[in-house]
C-alpha cells in the first residue's frame, strides 16, 4: 500500500516512499524535541492551515496530542505556516525571546517547512491530508556540529570547505553549497530531510545547472521554473 | 519572466497560463479554483504534470520559509546577475530582500 495510492494522477514510486517516511518519522524524538513535541508543532501547523482556509481538514487526522506548546512557540509556527512573505528579522527575534534556542527554533522551522510541502502536494493532487502518526518515545539526539558559526544566517550554520572542516564534508560532500542548502545545518537531521525532498520533488542537485535537465516526466524545465518562480513571487521570497 | 508577478501576462511556456493558475490555486484558500486548476492543467499539459506541478509547488513552499525564516542572503554572485530583473519586477521590495541588503547594502 503507497501513501498516495488514492490519488487519481500517478505519484513517483520514490517520491512516495519519501513522503510515507518523513510523514513516520515526525513520531520519533528528533534532535531537540521529543515525538509528542513534533507532533504537536505538525497538529499546530494543521490547525493553522485549516483556520486559515489553505487546506481542508481531513476526516482522519490521526490521534491527538497531549503536549501543549506555549503561545510564542505556537505564534512562530503559525505565522511561519500560513503568512511566510510576513516572517521578518523581528518574528525571529520574538521566538528567541519567546524561550527557544537557535537550535529548537531551527528544528521548527524544518518541521513547519516540511510538513507545508508535504500538506501541499496533497491538496495539489487532490487528496485529503494523510493523517499523523501516533509519538512514539525516546529522547532528543541533542547532536549539535562543533563546527557552526555565525555567517551571514540569522542562525549559526556549518561553514563550507575548508572551513567547516571534516563536518561539511560530512555533510556537503566536496562541492560549495549555496545558503539554502545550508540553511538548516545548525540540525543536520532536518538538513538531511530537507535535501531529501528537493532531491525527489525538483531535481537531484547534481543537474541543478543542467539547463534543460527534466526530472519529472511530462513536464520541462521551463515548466519547473515557471512554478517555482510563480510560488517563491506569492510567498516574496527574495532568496 | 513578468509573468511570474502578472499571470495575465504570456510566459512563452507552453501550458504556462494553466501552470500559473495552479500556482495561484495551490497555495490560495479557493478549493473550487484548484479543483479547476488542477484539471485545467490535466487538460492542457497533461496527467503527468499535476504531479509534477504540486511536486515543484511543494519544493518551493519548502524553501520559501526555510529562507525567510533563517535570514540567508542571496550568493552574492546571483545578486549581481539579477540586478536589471529584479529591479524590473520590483522583487527589492519584498520584506525578505532586508536579510540580503543588510550584508550587501550597495547591490540593490
Amino acid at each position: 500500500m503507497t501513501l498516495y495510492a488514492d490519488s487519481q494522477y500517478p505519484v513517483r514510486e520514490d517520491l512516495d516512499a519519501v513522503h510515507a517516511g518523513q510523514l513516520d518519522q515526525l513520531a520519533d524524538p528528533g534532535t531537540w524535541g521529543t515525538g509528542a513535541q513534533r507532533l504537536a508543532i505538525a497538529r499546530e501547523v494543521r490547525q493553522a492551515c485549516y483556520d486559515s482556509g489553505l487546506q481542508e481538514e481531513p476526516e482522519d487526522t490521526g490521534p491527538l496530542s497531549d503536549v501543549e506548546l506555549p503561545e510564542s512557540v505556537c505564534a512562530t509556527i503559525r505565522k511561519l505556516a500560513v503568512a511566510p512573505k510576513d516572517f521578518v528579522e523581528d518574528s525571529y527575534e520574538e521566538a528567541r525571546n519567546g524561550g527557544l534556542t537557535d537550535e529548537e527554533y531551527v528544528e521548527i522551522v524544518g518541521i513547519v517547512s516540511r510538513l507545508t510541502d508535504m500538506d501541499v502536494f496533497a491538496r495539489g493532487i487532490g487528496v485529503p491530508l494523510r493523517p499523523l502518526p501516533a509519538a512514539r518515545g525516546g529522547r532528543p539526539s541533542r547532536v549539535r556540529p562543533r563546527a557552526t558559526k555565525k555567517e551571514m544566517a540569522w542562525v549559526p550554520t556549518v561553514p563550507n570547505l575548508p572551513e567547516g572542516g571534516e563536518e561539511a564534508a560530512e555533510i556537503y560532500g566536496e562541492d560549495y553549497r549555496p545558503y539554502i542548502i545550508r540553511s538548516l545545518s545548525l540540525v543536520p537531521d532536518e538538513m538531511r530531510r530537507h535535501l531529501e525532498l528537493e532531491e525527489v520533488q525538483y531535481l537531484p542537485m547534481k543537474n541543478v545547472f543542467v539547463k534543460d535537465f527534466q526530472h519529472h516526466e511530462g513536464f520541462t524545465r521551463a515548466q519547473v521554473e515557471l512554478i517555482a518562480g510563480r510560488v517563491s513571487a506569492l510567498n516574496e521570497c527574495f532568496y | 519572466m513578468a509573468a511570474l508577478l502578472d499571470p495575465e501576462q504570456d510566459s512563452g511556456v507552453p501550458g504556462g497560463g494553466e501552470i500559473l493558475a495552479f500556482a495561484d490555486a495551490v497555495i490560495g484558500s479557493d478549493r473550487a479554483a484548484l479543483d479547476q486548476a488542477r484539471q485545467n492543467l490535466a487538460d492542457s499539459v497533461g496527467s503527468l504534470a499535476v504531479p509534477a506541478a504540486a511536486a515543484i509547488a511543494a519544493t518551493f513552499t519548502k524553501n520559501d520559509r526555510i529562507a525567510n525564516a533563517v535570514g540567508i542572503p542571496s550568493e552574492l554572485k546571483m545578486l549581481r546577475n539579477s540586478k536589471e530583473i529584479r529591479a524590473e519586477l520590483g522583487i527589492n521590495g519584498f520584506r525578505s530582500s532586508a536579510s540580503t541588503f543588510k550584508h550587501y547594502p550597495d547591490e540593490r
